[in-house]
């Protein structure tokens, strides 16, 4: 989803919720599967991802192509709503939150397969929050490390750097668990 | 097991990722086609009605309150303004009024009981007086009068005139102040061609008459001008009257004294002491009388003009200098209303960027925080 969600100006409304309707289109799982990662919770993440878009569906004529991809300026938005929602968790009392169902689409699968999937979501678990954020960033959301670098107010190797580290972190820990 | 390779890595990743449920993604989908109708978990109010407003929509509204704020203040200043201004010539009256009161012939008080009694009734007659004589030698505040203030009015009347009509409109004059128990204190008549012709009247007239009387003279002959005037003048006479009592005290102390003295020359010293005292008492009494003379009768200052009436500077009909007179006035008016209302609005917006700057910043710390 390349395409700018400005339109020339007198056809600015149609083109402009069209291009929208596309990013939402391609991009509504992969949101969800983000702030899912960084919530942790499935009721949580509904809510937070409904309100990603719709604040991003509020300030669609205020992006600006000239700073990033539309996927980036989306992410960007539903990370700030999902640490939001950890800002008032942190001030509330803590939530019981169903943890999301990691290895559901699993139960097909051989038993090998599972046990990996298993281990690979075991250690997810116990990776630092900012490690799984760029590893959800990457494979739950598919973004591009310099999108992933957006996201995050990051420089693209930076983010490289960050991404590689947490991945070998990650297969220590399955390492570990295996 | 062995160590998943890279690819496989993100390939079980891929396959952990977590999906929406198809309830949930329907929903969503159907906001979306719907243009995602703003909801809140919390009863929508009217400040969150606004806030789903875009800004530019805001602007204009707002820029019309504050032009709309600004037109009204400035036409009110400026209201007031010319208010002030037509009443400048009332306040410079007030101003040489009490001179001319000062200047009135006032006799000199003897200290004997029927005269005090005289002044006390004076007093008590006195339109706004604070103090009154109770007939046993002591002065004392009446609280119906300390409900009155006591005001000095003072009125000046411009009056036009044929030549010919300029000695039968004084004696209307004349007979309008003496109906009305008034005072002339100079008088003074010209005869002549118009223009020269006149006459000029120095009145002194019950206050509360004042207004009859206005309305008598006004209606001689041709009105050019009238002016009133108001000046409170209750302040110095509560003082002097709080003066005179302790005077009075003051008096009946060295009476007590003159009554103990054994010895001649302990009795001289009191006794001149007490005149000394007296000849004070009877000042201040002078004072309060003038004061109260000064709130009972006001000053009428009446001319009798000839000839075509004086147009004050800028008169006549309104023409392009009085409208561009006008708009001066209105423009500094309203620049002065610009500046005050920047100097309020300045700060408060300062304020306001700053809270807001500070609430970002502590929001953008406390995201970076919560992933720690």
């Amino acid at each position: 989803m390349e395409q700018a969600l400005v339109a020339e100006a007198k056809d600015a409304p149609r083109a402009g919720d069209l291009a929208f309707d596309r990013l939402y289109r391609s991009s509504r799982d992969d949101v969800y599967a983000y702030v899912a990662s960084l919530l942790r919770d499935e009721a949580a993440a509904e809510e937070v991802t409904a309100a990603a878009f719709e604040r991003a569906y509020r300030k669609r004529n205020r992006f600006d192509p000239e700073r990033g991809e539309p996927r980036a300026w989306l992410f960007g938005i539903a990370r700030n709503a999902a640490l939001d929602e950890l800002r008032c968790r942190g001030r509330q009392a803590e939530l019981t939150a169903e943890p999301v169902d990691f290895d559901g689409a699993s139960l097909d699968e051989d038993v090998a397969q599972s046990e990996r999937r298993l281990a690979v979501a075991e250690a997810l678990e116990r990776l630092e929050p900012r490690e799984r954020e760029l590893i959800a960033l990457k494979f739950f959301a598919g973004l591009e490390n310099r999108e992933i670098a957006r996201v995050l107010g990051i420089g693209e190797s930076n983010a490289g750097t960050k991404l590689h580290r947490a991945m070998t972190k990650l297969r220590e820990a399955c390492d570990g668990n295996a | 097991m062995e160590t998943p390779r890279d690819d496989q890595l993100a390939e079980d990743l891929r396959a952990l990722r977590p999906t929406p449920h198809p309830q949930f993604a329907t929903e969503l989908d159907k906001r979306a086609a719907a243009g995602f109708p703003r909801r809140s978990r919390l009863p929508r109010i009217s400040f969150g009605r606004l806030r789903a407003v875009r800004p530019r929509r805001l602007l204009l509204p707002a820029a019309g309150l504050a032009a709309i704020a600004i037109a009204v203040t400035t036409a009110f200043v400026a209201t007031n303004e010319s208010k002030e201004s037509e009443g400048g010539g009332g306040s410079l009256l007030s101003l040489t009024a009490p001179q001319a009161q000062e200047s009135a012939p006032t006799t000199p008080p003897v200290e004997t009981a029927g005269e005090e009694a005289t002044a006390a009734s004076g007093a008590a007659s006195s339109n706004g007086a604070s103090f009154s004589y109770d007939g046993s030698g002591r002065y004392s505040r009446s609280s119906d009068r300390l409900d009155n203030r006591s005001v000095e009015r003072s009125a000046q009347i411009v009056l036009g005139a044929d030549p010919a009509d300029v000695a039968e409109d004084a004696a209307k004059v004349l007979e309008a102040v003496h109906a009305h128990n008034g005072i002339v204190m100079r008088s003074s008549t010209r005869q002549g061609a118009a223009g020269e012709a006149g006459a000029r009247f120095e009145l002194l007239i019950p206050s509360a008459k004042l207004n009859d009387a206005l309305a008598a003279l006004s209606a001689i002959d041709e009105v050019r001008s009238r002016h009133e005037a108001t000046a409170d003048i209750t302040a110095p006479t509560v003082n002097v009257g709080e003066l005179l009592q302790d005077s009075k005290a003051r008096i009946d102390s060295l009476l007590g004294q003159l009554e103990g003295a054994e010895t001649e020359s302990e009795r001289e010293a009191v006794e001149a002491e007490l005149r000394q005292e007296r000849r004070h008492r009877a000042r201040l009494r002078a004072e309060l009388q003038n004061l109260q003379r000064r709130a009972e009768l006001s000053r009428v200052l009446l001319r009798i003009e000839t000839g075509a009436a004086e147009e004050p500077s800028g008169g006549g009909a309104w023409g392009i200098d009085d409208a561009l007179g006008d708009a001066g006035q209105i423009f500094a008016v309203a620049a002065a209303v610009a500046v005050v209302a920047l100097a309020i609005l300045g700060p408060i917006a300062l304020i306001a960027l700053l809270a807001w700057l500070t609430h970002r910043a502590w929001v953008r710390r406390e995201r970076r925080r919560v992933l720690s």
